[in-house]
This record gives C-alpha cells, sequence and structure tokens, in this order.
C-alpha cells in the first residue's frame, strides 16, 4: 500500500510535535533539535515509535529545520542530518511491525518533513526565488534518496517559498507532497495570501494535499476550515497546535489536554477532513485520543469543485456569471512608446500601465513583452516579478515563445493565466506540458492548421479538439477557457453573428468558460468604441466569461457596469452606482482649469506634475526648442528647489514633488521627440545600488529620480547588490561614476568592498556615497571620492564632474 | 478597521513624521500636511501589525543583562544594562506592521517618489507607536494595585554598545519568524522593514518619560537628532 493509495480513502493519522518532547529530553536552549538524529538517534527513534503506537500512520522525520543556511554553522551537512533523520522513521516503522503483529498490516509511511527557510524571498525579500528552490533541492534529493515515503512541506507562511518547495519536490523526486500552512485567524497568510488563493496554486502545481498546521489551535481551525473545504478540490490535512501559545514563566505553553484536543478534531473530520494530527504541543497522548476518537469515522469523500480559478500572490479570482475584466494595456502592439520603453528597459513605464489598469478596474492583468529584438524570456521574467511586486492582481502570461512562456510561468507567484494555445499540434504539443507543470489556466484560441473556421461548427470542432488533447496532458477542462475568436465586421457581415453563437455554444454546451478580445471587432471603421461597447454587451449576454479590454475606455467599462447591473450581479447596484457618480464627478472637459496658467518653471517649483505636463506640451506646440525647455525653464526650476533644499527653506517632499513634476516634463519632450526621431541626450552614465546586503533603497531612488532630472543616465542595479555586479556593469558599460547606498553599519563593509574591488580593477571611475550610517570621516575611510550627505550632494558632485569633462 | 490599527492612527506622532522628513522641529506647509495625514490613513488602512513578546525576570551587572528563564540569556551591553538597572521584570518584544507597508512602498516608488518618502517617514512613526501602544498594555497588565510598574525607555539591537548580533538571540527566543513573520537576513536588518524588536525594563521607580527618543544614541551629529 502506498500512501497515494489511501489518501482520500481513510482517515489517515500524521504524529504530533517534536520540539517540546526533545526538550523534556534534555534538548539544550540554543541546540540545534535536527542534531539529535546523530547525537542521540535513539531518542528520536523513540518518539517515532511512541507516536507509531499511539496510532499515527505517517511519522515525520526530525528534519523540520534542516537547510543549508542552518548547518552553515553546524559540523553535519544537510545531507547527513536528513539521511539519518529519514532512516530513524524508518527503523521505528520496522521494529514497530517486528514488535508488535497486530501492527504489522497497518500502513504507516516516513515523512520528509521540510519546513519554512525563514528567509523572505524577492523582489520584497533577501534570497531569490532560484535560491530558495536550490535549498529545497538539496533536502529533497537526500529525504528522496533515504527512502522517504511522502514529503510534508509545512508551517509555510510564503506562497512564493511554498512554491519553490513544491517545484523543487516535483521535479527532483515522485513521492506524494503535502503542503500546510500557518493561517491567521483571519485566514491570512504572514505575507498576504488567503486560503482561496494558495489552494489555487498547490492544486495548480500538482501537490496531493493541502491543509493548515500550527498557528491556530483546533479550535481556531474549525473556522477556518470552511474556506477550505469550499475550493479545495483535493484531500484537506489538519495538524492544529494544542491550542494558542500561552506564555508562562517566559516559556512558551499549549494547555488544550488530549481529550479536549481528540473532540475539536474529531468534529474537523466531521466538517472533511481527511488526514489529522497535530503540531505545538501535542504529544503521543494527543495522537492517541483522536485516533481513538476518529479512527473508525468515514471520511468524507472530496469532490472537485469544478472552479476555474487564477490567483495573485494574495487573492483568488473565479470565473462565474458575473464576467471578469483583463487588462490588455501591457503590450507592445501597435504602440511606439511602449515598444520604446521595452528598448529602453523602462520598467518603470510598464508598471505604470498596470496600476493604471488596476486603478480603472481590471481583474486580471495581460502581460505581453514580446519584440523581436529584445531577451524575452528574461524580459517577461523580470516584468512578472516586478509587476508583482507593486500589483496585486492576477497576470494572464502573454507569449508565444516558449521559452518566455515557461519563465513567466515559473516566476509567477500564484495560479497564473496563459494565453495562449490553439488548436495547432504543435502549438498543444508546446504548450500543454508547460501549462500543465505550473497549473496555468490556459486560454485556447478556435484555430489551427487550416486557419480560423468561417463556421461556428468548425470553431466548436477545435474546441473540442483542444479540450481533448488537453485531457490527455492530464489538463482538466476547468483549466481551459476558449477564445471564440473575433474578425472585424469590416471585412464581413456576418463575422459577429459566428463569434456570439460559437462564444454561446462553448459556454453552455461544451461546459466552458470564454474570453474574447473584444476590440479587433471593429478594426477599419471610424468612432470604434460605439461598436465595441455594443458587441461587448452581446458577448457578455452570449456567455462571455472574461473581455480582454483596456480599463481605461470608459464606454467599455460602462457598459460592463450597467451589463452587471442588468443580469443582477450588482447587489442594489451599488457598483453601478459607485462608478456613475465617480464619472459624473469628473468634469465634463477640461476647460481652462487654474492650474493650466502655471508656466513650466512655476508647475515645476510648485511640484505639480499634470500642469508641468501640460506647460511642456503647450511650449513645444509653440515650437520652443526642448533644449531651451530644458535648459532655461526646466534646470533653473530644479536648481531654485534644489537649493531651497539645501538652504533647509524646503524640505525633502517638495523636493520630491518638484522631481516628478520635471520628470512629467521630460516625458513630454521625449515624446515629442521621438516623433522626430531623436534623443534627449544624454549628459552621462551613472551606475546607482544599493549594496550587498542592505535592502533599504529608498535613498536610492530618490538620488535616482533626481540625477534623472539633471539629464544623467542611471543604470539602476537595485538593492542587495553584489560587489561583482557594481564592476561588472561599470566596465561592460565603460561608466565613470558609481554611487552607492548603505543605511547600516553591518552593510556598509561592503559598500567598502565593492568600492575596493572598483579600485583594484584598474578601471577610471569615480565613486559617490550616502547613507543614514555614513559621515565624511567614514567615507574618507572607506575610500570613497564623494559623500553626499543629502539627495542634492549627489547632484553638485555629477554635474561638477560633467562640467569637468570626467563623466 | 481592526482596532488596534485605529489604535495606531491615534497614536502617530505626526510631529515625528516631519523629524523624519528632515523638517527638524518646523511644520510643512499645507499641502504636505494634508498628504501626510492621507497617507497615514491610507497606511493604516493597509497593514497588519503583529507581535510577540515574553516577560522574563532579569538581572543586571556592570557587564550586561541576564533574562532568567529556566535557561538564562545574557547579552554583553553596559548601556542596555543601565537601562535596565532598577527593573525588576524585562519584556522582550518584536513587532511589525507587515509586509503591507513594504509593498506599499514599492508601488509608491514607481508611482509617486514624495508620497513614498512620506510613506517611508509614516511607516516608521507607525511602528513607533504601535510599540508604544503594546508596551503600556504589557506594563498595564503587569502592574497590580499598591505594586505600579513604570516602563524604561525601549532599547533595541544596534543602540550604544548592544550589538546587531543580539537579534540572533531574539529572534530565535520569540521565535519572530514563525510567529509573526519577522524574517533576519544574514547582514541582521529585519524583514518586513517597518519592525521593531527592544528590550523594556518595568520598573517600580516612577518615570517621567518612557518615550524613547534619541538619549540612547550616541549619532550627536545625526541630522534627525531630537531636541533631547
Amino acid at each position: 500500500m502506498n500512501f497515494r493509495d489511501l489518501l482520500g480513502k481513510q482517515i489517515l493519522f500524521f504524529d504530533g510535535g517534536m520540539g517540546t518532547l526533545l526538550q523534556e529530553r534534555g534538548l539544550q536552549p540554543g541546540e540545534i533539535p535536527e542534531t539529535w538524529n546523530i547525537l542521540h538517534p535513539e531518542v528520536i527513534k523513540q518518539i517515532h515509535k511512541e507516536y507509531l503506537l499511539a496510532g499515527s500512520n505517517m511519522v515525520s522525520a526530525n528534519t523540520f529545520g534542516v537547510n543549508a543556511f542552518k548547518c552553515k554553522n553546524l559540523e553535519y551537512t544537510v545531507e547527513e542530518l536528513v539521511t539519518e533523520g529519514v532512516r530513524l522513521t524508518k527503523e521505528a516503522i520496522a521494529e514497530i511491525k517486528k514488535e508488535n503483529a497486530a501492527e504489522s498490516d497497518r500502513p504507516m509511511f516516513s515523512v520528509l518533513d521540510i519546513g519554512s527557510i525563514g528567509k523572505l524571498l524577492k523582489p520584497l525579500g533577501e534570497i531569490t526565488f532560484d535560491h530558495a528552490y536550490e535549498t529545497f533541492r538539496e533536502i529533497i534529493t537526500a529525504g528522496d534518496k533515504a527512502g522517504a515515503d511522502l514529503i510534508l512541506i509545512e508551517t509555510m507562511s510564503d506562497s512564493y517559498e511554498i512554491k519553490a518547495a513544491v517545484l523543487a519536490a516535483k521535479e527532483n523526486s515522485r513521492l506524494p507532497v503535502v503542503v500546510t500552512m500557518i493561517f491567521d485567524e483571519n485566514g491570512k497568510l504572514l505575507t498576504g495570501g488567503d486560503v482561496a488563493s494558495v489552494t489555487a496554486m498547490l492544486e495548480g502545481l500538482g501537490v496531493d494535499a493541502i491543509g493548515f498546521n500550527c498557528g491556530l489551535g483546533p479550535e481556531q481551525m474549525k473556522k477556518l476550515l470552511p474556506q477550505l473545504t469550499e475550493c479545495c478540490s483535493l484531500p484537506v490535512v489538519i495538524n492544529p497546535n494544542a491550542g494558542l501559545p500561552v506564555v508562562v514563566n517566559g516559556q512558551t505553553v499549549f494547555d488544550v489536554e488530549p481529550d479536549a484536543f481528540a473532540e475539536s478534531v474529531k468534529m474537523l473530520v466531521g466538517m472533511g477532513a481527511g488526514v489529522v494530527g497535530g503540531c505545538c504541543g501535542t504529544t503521543p497522548a494527543h495522537i492517541k485520543k483522536v485516533v481513538e476518537l476518529c479512527g473508525k469515522m468515514d471520511i468524507i469523500p472530496v469532490t472537485d469543485k469544478g472552479l476555474t480559478v487564477v490567483s495573485s500572490y494574495n487573492h483568488a479570482v473565479t470565473f462565474s456569471r458575473k464576467p471578469l475584466i483583463i487588462g490588455e494595456r501591457i503590450n507592445p502592439t501597435g504602440k511606439s512608446k511602449f515598444k520604446q520603453a521595452l528598448r529602453d528597459h523602462d520598467m518603470e513605464y510598464i508598471y505604470k500601465e498596470g496600476l493604471v489598469q488596476e486603478e480603472n478596474g481590471a481583474h486580471i492583468l495581460d502581460v505581453n513583452v514580446g519584440l523581436p529584438e529584445i531577451d524575452e524570456p528574461q524580459l517577461m521574467e523580470e516584468a512578472v516579478t516586478g509587476i508583482q511586486a507593486i500589483i496585486d492582481l492576477p497576470l494572464q502570461i502573454d507569449t508565444s515563445d516558449t521559452d518566455a512562456m515557461e519563465r513567466g510561468l515559473r516566476y509567477y507567484n500564484g495560479k497564473p493565466m496563459l494565453n495562449s494555445v490553439n488548436g495547432k499540434k504543435e502549438s498543444m504539443e508546446s504548450v500543454f506540458p508547460i501549462a500543465k507543470k505550473y497549473g496555468a489556466v490556459v486560454v485556447c484560441l478556435c484555430l489551427d492548421e487550416s486557419g480560423i473556421p468561417e463556421t461556428v461548427e468548425g470553431r466548436l470542432k477545435i474546441a473540442e479538439k483542444i479540450m481533448k488533447t488537453a485531457a490527455i496532458y492530464g489538463i482538466p477542462k476547468k483549466n481551459l477557457v476558449m477564445d471564440a475568436l473575433v474578425l472585424t465586421i469590416s471585412t464581413g457581415q456576418d463575422n459577429a453573428n459566428v463569434t456570439l453563437e460559437t462564444l454561446r455554444r462553448i459556454r453552455y454546451e461544451l461546459g466552458l468558460h470564454t474570453v474574447l478580445g473584444v476590440s479587433n471587432i471593429s478594426f477599419g471603421l471610424p468612432e470604434r468604441s460605439r461598436i465595441n461597447t455594443a458587441f461587448f454587451t452581446m458577448a457578455m449576454n452570449n456567455g462571455l466569461s472574461a473581455g480582454i479590454v483596456n480599463p481605461s475606455s470608459e464606454p467599455m467599462m460602462a457598459a460592463y457596469y450597467s451589463f452587471n447591473a442588468l443580469i443582477g450581479e450588482d447587489d442594489q447596484c451599488m457598483e453601478y452606482i459607485a462608478k456613475a457618480s465617480q464619472t459624473a464627478d469628473r468634469p465634463a472637459a477640461p476647460a481652462v482649469s487654474k492650474s493650466s496658467a502655471l508656466t513650466l518653471y512655476e508647475a515645476i517649483v510648485k511640484g505639480l506634475s499634470e500642469s508641468a505636463y501640460e506647460a511642456t506640451v503647450k511650449l513645444l506646440e509653440q515650437n520652443t526648442d526642448s533644449l531651451t525647455i530644458i535648459n532655461e525653464k526646466l534646470i533653473p526650476a530644479l536648481d531654485v528647489v534644489g537649493k531651497g533644499f539645501e538652504e533647509k527653506k524646503m524640505f525633502l517632499p517638495q523636493l520630491l514633488m518638484s522631481a516628478d513634476a520635471a520628470k512629467a516634463s521630460f516625458a513630454a519632450i521625449k515624446t515629442s521627440l521621438s516623433k522626430q526621431g531623436k534623443n534627449s541626450g544624454s549628459k552621462g552614465k551613472i551606475v546607482i545600488a544599493t549594496v550587498k546586503g542592505d535592502i533599504h533603497d529608498i535613498g536610492k531612488n530618490i538620488v535616482k529620480t533626481l540625477l534623472e532630472n539633471y539629464g544623467f543616465e542611471m543604470i539602476d542595479l537595485g538593492k542587495d547588490v553584489d560587489p561583482e555586479v557594481v564592476l561588472k556593469t561599470v566596465r561592460e558599460q565603460n561608466v565613470r561614476l558609481v554611487g552607492l547606498s548603505a543605511l547600516m553599519t553591518t552593510t556598509v563593509v561592503n559598500m567598502e568592498a565593492t568600492i575596493k574591488l572598483l579600485r583594484e580593477s584598474g578601471l577610471d571611475c569615480k565613486v559617490m556615497v550616502g547613507g543614514a550610517v555614513l559621515t565624511q570621516e567614514y567615507a574618507d575611510m572607506i575610500g570613497a571620492d564623494f559623500y553626499s550627505k543629502d539627495a542634492m550632494g549627489s547632484v553638485r558632485y555629477a554635474n561638477e564632474l560633467h562640467d569637468k569633462g570626467e563623466l | 478597521m481592526e482596532a488596534v490599527n485605529s489604535e495606531i492612527k491615534e497614536r502617530v506622532n505626526i510631529r515625528e513624521v516631519y523629524r523624519y522628513l528632515g523638517y527638524g522641529a518646523g511644520i510643512p506647509d499645507d499641502d504636505i500636511q494634508s498628504l501626510t495625514e492621507d497617507v497615514i490613513v491610507h497606511l493604516v488602512n493597509a497593514v497588519k501589525p503583529k507581535n510577540i513578546y515574553k516577560i522574563y525576570k532579569c538581572s543586571t551587572n556592570e557587564s550586561g543583562v541576564t533574562l532568567i528563564t529556566d535557561k538564562a540569556l545574557f547579552f554583553e551591553s553596559r548601556n542596555l544594562a543601565s537601562n535596565l538597572a532598577q527593573c525588576s521584570r524585562v519584556v522582550l518584544l518584536a513587532a511589525t506592521l507587515g509586509i503591507e507597508a513594504d509593498k506599499l512602498l514599492q508601488r509608491y516608488e514607481v508611482l509617486n517618489m514624495a508620497k513614498a518618502a512620506i510613506i517611508q517617514a509614516c511607516g516608521a512613526a507607525c511602528i513607533e507607536a504601535y510599540c508604544n501602544i503594546l508596551q503600556e498594555k504589557i506594563c498595564d497588565a503587569c502592574s497590580s494595585e499598591g505594586d505600579r510598574l513604570y516602563l524604561r525607555p525601549r532599547f533595541s539591537p544596534g543602540y550604544g554598545d548592544l550589538p546587531l548580533q543580539a537579534q540572533k538571540i531574539i529572534f530565535e527566543e520569540l521565535e519572530c519568524t514563525k510567529r509573526i513573520g519577522l524574517t533576519l537576513t544574514d547582514s541582521l536588518l529585519m524583514y518586513p522593514t517597518k519592525s521593531v524588536t527592544a528590550f523594556i525594563g518595568l520598573t517600580a521607580n516612577f518615570q517621567s518619560c518612557h518615550i524613547n527618543k534619541c538619549e540612547t544614541c550616541n549619532n550627536m551629529e545625526c541630522a534627525f537628532r531630537g531636541g533631547v
């Protein structure tokens, strides 16, 4: 019998806590529990045996805290501790079976137990996704080799770290994978994920069971369990603490006794938990009671909830009768500014497109960064992780490049959407394996080798073919969303009819959700939004589940909110009313507002971005030369603010508001120049970075904003930057000035190391430094060329070098 | 809004926010003031504050402090010892605004740098406010009638001669990562960034002011130094 055969068929029992039992047996404070696998193997084995005798089916190896970070200061390797840990569970099982004839047939499994690494992942945190993956891979490879029967990834509180662990498990073993997480009483992970979002992600990644452990006691988990059983189509695991932690005399204790614990767990089983055990504070006595009470209970069968769902790191979006909006704007097709931003690696431009769409009501964002001349896989990874760092919406990875597809899906935090596959054999063969592996919801285009069928039947046939082929790859119907395809009515009178009928039949006969790139309907026609909105409404009424549209188009969104209100999917028309009043609040036409009376100089000094933009546009319309605008209006305005700042007459927020206003002005100038096929030129390249080990980068970002405005080309390496990376960039891009920022005394050493490396390389480049703990004296000591005590200092220094021709 | 969030909003010291923004003892113009007030509301609505603490009996000698449990945790620091000299008990506290504050900050570093700087300052003031709220509650809970306890100023790793290395012991002792999602980097910085770990002494001797300003810091040159 293996674990997968029994899972979901009968109630299975995990073991309970390990830490407190070890303390009772003499584990000293500060001592790493896992070292006992080697120092006191008999004690560990004895605990496993006690749990097995209490009735546990699964015994978790004492490997929870083993990882490369922890082992750094130990004399044992990860492999040694894991191998011994797993071996002890297997020995315990063998001995129990041998010693007790009655136990010989009872299913018992050795569990490779994996906990959190305890580090937060980038983009917010310290270590890369790949680093986390490698850390888990090392543990999993050792545990698999040692003969564990299943992998338990537990006590997790970050969905991204969980994804790294699950991928490591799936790619390096064939063992069943169980994932349990710590949720708080509101059903949230510490990094913000909710039950539905991580469940969607984990089901997609193909784990075997999902559940809760630690953090809460059984009573609190009872309140959360319905959230899980409602959306989860996999067996549910519940390993609670023996109540909530209570601190007594400086010690954390858990005080729910075995009887009460077991009574609560019994209720959890009655509510749908199929695998139960314990966590902190639970003992063999707790498990024994649980097995006594629940051992004979019938398991509640797990049903497929059939939900089509995607998720971001913090929430799930479920396809339903109420249509969804997929924002289409992150896409270079037909947008010269967007293309230029991609070529310039201007990620901020892409992020802003995303933020605007989020603000305007998108539920999902399409992300397409494909241009022939760029490294699309690399850029897709950057765009996906970068957007996810600041925007909460689920993403639709949109590319035809399978490498970019895989990169986007792999580094995505949540359950992604993928755009797209089609009915061509080649397309299905290349896309489905990737979609299956990462659990994406796939957009399927109803076309194949013979093109786009003109008839409804033709498109349906392709939809069915795609569905059947997907099933062969193990992709269920719920993870497919069909694109019925839109051709413009300007070239075929019946085009809308065919699309609408195809939609209706896919949705209601095949039972699949649907998607359309709505605005294609009006290509070649004047006043396109009239046709688009009418068609959008018709499509929604014919079963469109999600429209790929521009959320910033007011008529489209008006059609959308009206539709929801009309079909009774807008409670008391609240959303409609809210949106309608927003629109009404807006002034009908931007008549001569008071701001437009401001000159560019005034607008920048006052820090008003919109006015600065308008004023610049006006100057350009009057044929003012862009260099004149920069040198005679923009820079003098920035100088006056900068001077005010240095004299403490103006302060940081004002300085930055002016910088943002100047940026808006530059944007207008850049657009105008690119229309003339020119660029704005540069006063020189500057590399800027927050040094290795340091994660606070607002100071660096402030400096970057200011220098950009003074016409310097900034190469921003981000935070926590390795000295080697700084050196490489300086060398490759032939840079003459480097700005380094460090906040803490502990990271100033890395600033010094970076400077040292640059000096040793013999490259002719100056280094300016800044940061909270730095002083002139300190800067001199570590060999910097310039100490900038505030943001303006760096501008002065860079300008000085520029004037001397040293940049 | 959760009760504690509204409490933080009430308690944020806006003068401190202005000081972090470089205004010294001055007050910004009306636009910045109202932007700051908006940011505080925005931030307080977004964050999910969490804390964990333990209370110890403690003893001090000239070289440092020992927290007494079934084990003895020793922290070598003269400055900490003098901070806790008259204290019968000490609270070891870890508190964080959570990852949401960092998310918001990253978002506005793209959208609006001035607002980002204000979020940064407000975040710092909010975590201070949160710690003030927590420590007062803990102090009240530890006091009994006729046995009123008072708070000493908070003392964190990195203050005076208490090295940042102390973070490692605190993190292990309070299980910060598992309990409240607070992580420690190799360079001993905390993630989420709007977080505090601190020793807080409880003493029977009346204290006139427990809100820590700059008195424990030796950096006399600091541009943000308060009027202490």
